[in-house]
């Protein structure tokens, strides 16, 4: 299969479809800022092009606020979630959904800028904080009821609709991030994390996911975040399956117009 | 004598500033600081001196040093602003003069921040170098908000978010000491009630009289000394163990809250120093 390595930074786009529209049979965006992959899926899709994922998927994972809307439309379990607009506002919900709680930005990865907020003064001190950091991703606060998970969480690649791996990330930070020194180890794959796992990537589009779960104190599991553009250097190093390989097959079998994306509803 | 009350509002304070100075015989003028253009220097001839009230620290820092530089004299004098201006600055002063504070540590990174604040213990109050009214003020109980609070100022920049400004948490009795200094002298002096740890007017905290014990004079004047005199207010701790900690002094005070409950003419004690130090230096 032929293929070309495209650096977004030197690429631009004409918003009418042109020659790169039939270049292509797919695009596959491993862009890591979410603003381009978000822009220039935008505009791959217009032209009637097929990426992977496509721009509603990646619209979708990249804002947690749009994540957990999905997440509870498709009627699964979530953490309990609020969003707020205003600081006395995020006040009343933090006080209501009681300490400890989440505050994550609606728009971030590797656990940037959460707070685990274990009091009133730590909320008013935060929300203070992001509201003079500005910008459009801080007026909104995001915040999630705290599970007391068994320091790991558990997280699962998506693949279309098979479930490649799961994952387990420990840590004696309550940030389970690999890109914040969390450690891998094999999940076994249960029908529970399965099932979940595949609901979750449909109720955001599908593709190519990692869903991340939260086992809370009484073994339930929970959809925390779904991401986009995973990452995976540290399942490589735990799990068997030729990862990078159920990735490619994918997006080939994609491209030949063998698989028809569900539209997400 | 014709004062000049620099600033960009006239508010209360400044309304009673104009009374207090035309009820001495002073001409005072407003001038609207983001109508002037300054030289370099600037000599606003028709001045004999001009009282500094911009809400922002470095319209005011800037604006006395250029009319200083021309011999105009401001009150309060440049230094005092340069000093009162920065926590970290106000704090050195103290110390060199033996002044009692809250121990501070001082960090430039999170990392060191959060060692910093782990050795001091919590809680400690995190403060950025400056601003007023208690903005982005954070009591830090535990790691948790630590670790959410520096990324956060982290991410905020700029010197006076990526200076890590850490001051021990003092449990003072629901309230703080606002003393006012004019001129070496302790004019007046407020407790500021509050159930919330930020005792701030400007956030609803409660001004009672607070009498001026000898100790209270005492430290309210040696804070000032250190920060170079003028018309400065003093925040004071009650430390448990009674000991008094001068925590802020802020170069522009307001005192719209202070002068009924603790029956001082406060403008009008500012406006006989204004014009004494515009006396003294008559050209």
């Amino acid at each position: 299969m032929d293929f070309d390595r495209l650096d977004e930074e030197k690429l631009f786009l004409y918003f009418h479809a042109n020659g790169l529209a039939q270049k292509y049979g797919v695009i596959w965006s491993r862009v890591i800022s979410h603003t381009r992959a978000l822009y220039l899926l935008s505009v791959l899709n217009g032209w009637g092009l097929r990426t992977v994922n496509d721009y509603p998927t990646v619209l979708t994972c990249g804002d947690k606020v749009l994540t957990t809307q999905a997440l509870a439309r498709h009627g699964l379990p979530t953490p309990r979630t609020a969003v707020a607009f205003g600081v006395e506002a995020a006040l009343e919900a933090i006080e209501e959904i009681g300490y400890p709680v989440v505050l994550k930005p609606a728009v971030g990865s590797w656990g940037r800028l959460l707070s685990r907020v274990n009091d009133r003064e730590t909320a008013e001190a935060v929300l203070a904080h992001k509201v003079a950091l500005g910008g459009p991703g801080h007026s909104v606060f995001y915040i999630q009821e705290y599970v007391p998970k068994p320091g790991r969480d558990v997280r699962v690649l998506v693949v279309g609709d098979e479930v490649v791996y799961a994952i387990y990330r420990r840590s004696v930070h309550w940030i389970t991030n690999t890109a914040r020194g969390a450690e891998s180890a094999l999940c076994p794959l249960t029908p529970d994390i399965v099932t979940l796992a595949l609901s979750a990537a449909r109720a955001v589009g599908g593709g190519i996911l990692a869903v991340d779960l939260l086992e809370d104190a009484d073994g339930r599991l929970l959809v925390s975040e779904v991401n986009h553009t995973p990452e995976f250097r540290g399942a490589m190093q735990v799990v068997d399956a030729d990862i990078a390989g159920k990735m490619a097959d994918y997006v080939i079998q994609l491209a030949a117009g063998n698989i028809c994306r569900a539209a997400a509803g | 004598m014709r004062i000049g009350i620099l600033c960009s509002r006239v508010r209360v304070e400044e309304k009673w500033l104009f009374q207090s100075l035309q009820e001495r015989g002073a001409q005072p003028e407003w001038v609207q600081d983001e109508a002037v253009v300054f030289g370099l220097p600037t000599v606003l001839e028709q001045y004999d001196g001009i009282l500094i009230r911009s809400l922002s620290h470095s319209r005011a820092l800037y604006a006395s040093q250029l009319l200083t530089a021309g011999g105009i004299p401001t009150v309060n004098a440049p230094d005092v602003i340069a000093t009162c201006g920065d926590k970290l600055i106000t704090s050195l002063a103290l110390v060199r003069h033996g002044v009692p504070t809250p121990p501070v540590r001082v960090a430039f990174s999170p990392e060191a921040a959060l060692a910093a604040i782990e050795e001091l213990g919590y809680p400690v109050v995190l403060k950025p170098l400056n601003g007023s009214w208690g903005r982005l003020q954070a009591k830090i109980n535990d790691r948790d908000a630590a670790e959410a609070i520096l990324e956060h100022k982290q991410t905020l920049g700029g010197y006076t978010h990526s200076i890590f400004y850490i001051q021990e948490y003092i449990p003072k009795p629901g309230r703080d000491i606002r003393s006012f200094v004019v001129g070496g002298e302790t004019v007046a002096a407020i407790y500021r009630t509050s159930s919330h740890w930020i005792t701030n007017t400007a956030r609803g905290a409660q001004a009672s009289n607070c009498p001026i014990t000898p100790e209270i004079d005492h430290i309210s004047r040696a804070a000032a000394e250190a920060v170079g005199g003028g018309v400065v207010a003093v925040d004071i701790l009650e430390a448990p163990d009674g000991r008094l900690l001068v925590s802020e002094v802020n170069h522009t005070p307001e005192f719209r809250n202070s002068v009924a409950p603790t029956g001082v003419d406060i403008p009008g004690r500012i406006a006989d120093y204004v014009l004494e130090v515009a006396m003294k230096s008559e050209r």
